[in-house]
């Protein structure tokens, strides 16, 4: 047998193994040994431990051991246990659906919300599944919620968290690829919202066509728990609770008279209840003076930074990062948008506090209290990675420190969680690294023996268009999900059409983000979707399968729909990574 | 000896060098904190930090193959494999450890030990710069971990043959689960009622079960 044979041997074997349901790292060794050791075997050694591929073998290990990619792995997978044990879902759950209780469809909205906000900290799809079929499933069963809105939204949602960076999936695939963490991060972003922004659009979309399938919570769901000495204190001084807090600092006599918990009320518990209030405004505050620092501060700081003046898309102002193409220095309609934000900002505040009754600070309160601290964890460390300030290892740990922090603010953290936390870490560090040492063999051993040029030349053969490439490449991706694991796929499958990108002109990056949306539509699609069955695991007997299955079809389309935008605008991908490290 | 406290001895020696691998990772991360401490806050950065995360690190994914293995949490494509039954899945994976996890590892333990041991003979240092850190004993590591996981591979191969006789896997230590965490959300929550709390806790498992099979296993088809 040729040794191109050989390699597609050693190709079609794997795919049959893997099917036979061996550990794959294990899988992956074995057969790059055996066929490694056919290709360097040389007759003129005598000995039988005298061939090279001992010596592949050994370096590939130690190649995955200091990989400065892969390292951040434990560190961002140890952040999203401790997280996922430090943040209470229910408590996120019920503040977000209070605060959208106005909202058609607010349940679906608020369950969307969370699993978002989860697919930050985590990226468990069975575990948010199950938790989110608990806390969120029954109550919009219960509500008269269509079955398919309900199971459509949790399936969909819950596969979020592959994709919504910080992933382990894109670090993977970056070590695979050789390319740069953040710039991946930074393009997955995009992409990720808007998956959840588009789901969310869908949701309220239809709830408005069509509102029986999800009628409006009685009023005594909707109703926010006021504590009784909250309306006495809006009677002594103003239905506004920031005015009346600041007139309560201000004369605080008649504020001594009520009694909060148990105890009266004192300066130190007005201070803090003004802080709270005054959240909303130091956000929105914090985030554009953040873009303002980093566009004219920073830059000026680094000015070697290239930045290439891209065309500005998407809206301005939208999440933390600056809005506006810069070039070195603040460029020149820098200060205008900036400008134009802070108008927008400053209306939207003050039309806040006009507004701020009793109910509004409540649900402030538990805003502030449920969702905030995990969000702005995140968003530190995402902003941190992203504007280039440490590199992606340095801020996953400071990351995984800061979980360890609020967790233990939270009190919710003991020593069995973090014991646990720990474990399950190494575990999932184990199960991604040795993989990754087979394949890096495996892998080897295939482009030794010409089994991947042999699939080059045969795809260049058949003269395709990029866009035929890209479709075809993207269907068997599609296809591969679903018997595969995500980490089967980026590991052993992926590697094998990075090289043909170069021959059709495709961005490695824009490729690799339109993989990891693709592999969302794969884990959703039926039979196979592994979602659908954790959620049927806790529904109510008459919530049947093909319910949920045909619930999670529109998300499918919606994610397709996704991946035609990505790639006829690849600006939105590229917009950011291009923005925040040049071309 | 008899085979249960046979298997119960390698599983325990795996688990407990790889749980004690496992607290590498509270290490790494202290490390990379106070190296972000000192190079932005206190611009003193430190020569050997590279070297010293990634021994960190390497050490702590090596030593914990075997205990992953111990806990059957290497990532399996089991979607036929789940939905066979336990002698099939003995029979094939019997077979396949055979064909390729010893040879595999058999080969890993052996370069690895000749790898490390030229390296301990020269008494290697690490490259990345001037002066670096030893690395021989990091090197060493390698074999280390190459025999617990061949030992592991050798209980899961009784495990096997246990399973063939008996059409029934031995059971494995206890060990935390991803899926835990559901209990551990709903254990203390405010705004989900009582009933439906202790039916996901007590089904979290087999829930996780089930949809790894996804409803292979029968029942769930409906």
């Amino acid at each position: 047998m040729s040794d191109p044979a050989l390699g597609l041997t050693m190709l079609m074997l794997i795919v049959v193994v893997i099917m036979m349901g061996f550990p794959t790292a294990f899988t992956l060794m074995g057969l790059g040994i055996f066929f490694g050791y056919i290709a360097f075997h040389d007759p003129t050694h005598i000995s039988f431990a005298d061939n090279r591929v001992f010596d592949l073998m050994v370096q590939r290990t130690y190649g995955a051991m200091t990989n400065d990619v892969l390292i951040s792995i434990p560190l961002f997978v140890l952040m999203g246990y401790v997280m996922e044990r430090g943040a209470l879902v229910d408590k996120m759950f019920y503040s977000i659906q209070l605060a959208f209780r106005r909202v058609p469809a607010s349940l679906a909205v608020a369950t969307l919300i969370v699993c978002t906000f989860w697919g930050i900290a985590s990226g468990l799809v069975g575990a948010v599944v199950v938790l989110m079929g608990v806390i969120a499933f029954n109550p919009m069963l219960r509500a008269g919620y269509d079955v398919k809105l309900a199971s459509g939204v949790i399936t969909a949602g819950g596969t979020l968290g592959i994709l919504i960076p910080p992933s382990v999936m894109i670090i993977v695939y970056a070590a695979v690829a050789g390319q740069s963490v953040v710039k991946l991060y930074a393009a997955a972003m995009f992409p990720g919202f808007f998956l959840a922004l588009l789901y969310l659009v869908y949701i309220v979309g239809w709830a408005m066509i069509n509102p029986k399938i999800a009628p409006p919570l009685p009023e005594e769901q909707t109703r926010v728990p006021v504590p009784a000495w909250v309306r006495k204190f809006q009677a002594a001084y103003s239905p506004n609770m920031l005015v009346a807090l600041t007139q309560a600092l201000l004369s605080p006599s008649k504020a001594q008279e009520i009694e909060a918990e148990g105890r009266r009320l004192g300066y130190w518990m007005l201070i803090k209840q003004l802080c709270i209030a005054l959240v909303p405004f130091v956000l929105i505050a914090g985030t554009l003076a953040l873009a303002w620092w980093y566009v004219v501060i920073h830059q000026q700081a680094a000015p070697d930074a290239a930045v290439s003046g891209v065309q500005q898309l998407g809206t301005p102002g939208l999440g933390s990062g600056p809005a506006t193409p810069a070039e070195r220095g603040p460029p020149e309609g820098f200060y205008f948008w900036l400008g134009l934000c802070a108008l927008a900002g400053a209306l939207m505040v003050v039309r806040y506090y006009r507004r701020m009754d009793a109910d509004r600070f409540e649900v402030l309160k538990l805003l502030t209290s449920s969702v905030m601290p995990l969000g702005i964890l995140t968003v530190v460390v995402l902003a941190v990675i992203l504007f280039g300030i440490t590199t992606a290892t340095e801020s996953a740990g400071v990351g995984a420190a800061g979980a360890f922090l609020l967790a233990m603010q939270a009190r919710t953290l003991d020593w069995k969680r973090t014991k646990e936390a720990v474990f399950l870490t190494a575990k999932t560090t184990a199960m991604v690294c040795w993989l990754f040492v087979g394949s890096a063999l495996f892998s080897g051993v295939f482009a030794i023996l010409g089994g991947q040029s042999l699939v080059e030349h045969w795809v260049l053969s058949l003269n395709m268009t990029p866009v035929q490439f890209m479709i075809l490449s993207q269907a068997i991706i599609f296809i591969l999900g679903w018997p595969l694991e995500w980490t089967e796929i980026i590991v052993i499958f992926v590697p094998i059409f990075l090289p043909l990108l170069k021959h059709f002109n495709i961005d490695p990056i824009l490729w690799g983000t339109l993989v990891f949306v693709n592999l969302q539509a794969a884990f959703l699609s039926p039979p196979v979707a592994m979602s659908a069955f954790y959620l049927k695991g806790v529904s109510p007997p008459h919530v049947t399968l093909n319910q949920i299955f045909s619930g999670m079809m529109p998300y499918m389309l919606v994610i397709i729909v996704c991946m035609v935008i990505m790639y006829i605008w690849p600006g939105m991908t590229l917009w950011l990574p291009n923005y925040l490290y040049g071309g | 000896m008899n085979v249960q406290s046979f298997l119960r001895t390698i599983d325990g020696i795996s688990t407990w060098v790889g749980k004690a691998a496992a607290w590498l990772i509270i290490g790494l991360m202290t490390l990379v904190c106070v190296e972000v401490f000192k190079r932005y806050i206190l611009n003193a950065p430190t020569a050997w930090i590279f070297d010293a995360d990634n021994m960190m690190y390497g050490t702590l994914f090596m030593l914990c193959g075997a205990y992953t293995l111990a806990q059957n949490a290497h990532v399996r494509g089991d979607f036929l494999y789940s939905s066979m039954r336990p002698r099939m899945q003995a029979g094939l994976d019997i077979a396949l450890y055979a064909i390729f996890f010893v040879p595999g590892i058999a080969a890993l333990i052996y370069a690895g030990y000749d790898y490390a041991a030229i390296s301990w003979r020269i008494a290697e240092h690490s490259n990345v710069t001037a002066n670096g850190p030893p690395v021989y004993q990091f090197k060493m590591v390698i074999p280390i971990a190459g025999a617990l996981v061949m030992l592991q591979g050798i209980a899961e191969m009784v495990r096997c043959v246990v399973c063939l006789r008996t059409g029934e896997w031995p059971s494995r230590l206890h060990d935390v689960a991803e899926i835990d965490v559901v209990e551990e959300q709903l254990a203390d929550s405010e705004y989900v009622d009582e009933e439906s709390r202790k039916i996901a806790i007590a089904r979290a498992h087999e829930i996780d079960e089930t949809a790894r099979q996804r409803g292979m296993g029968g029942e769930l088809n409906t």
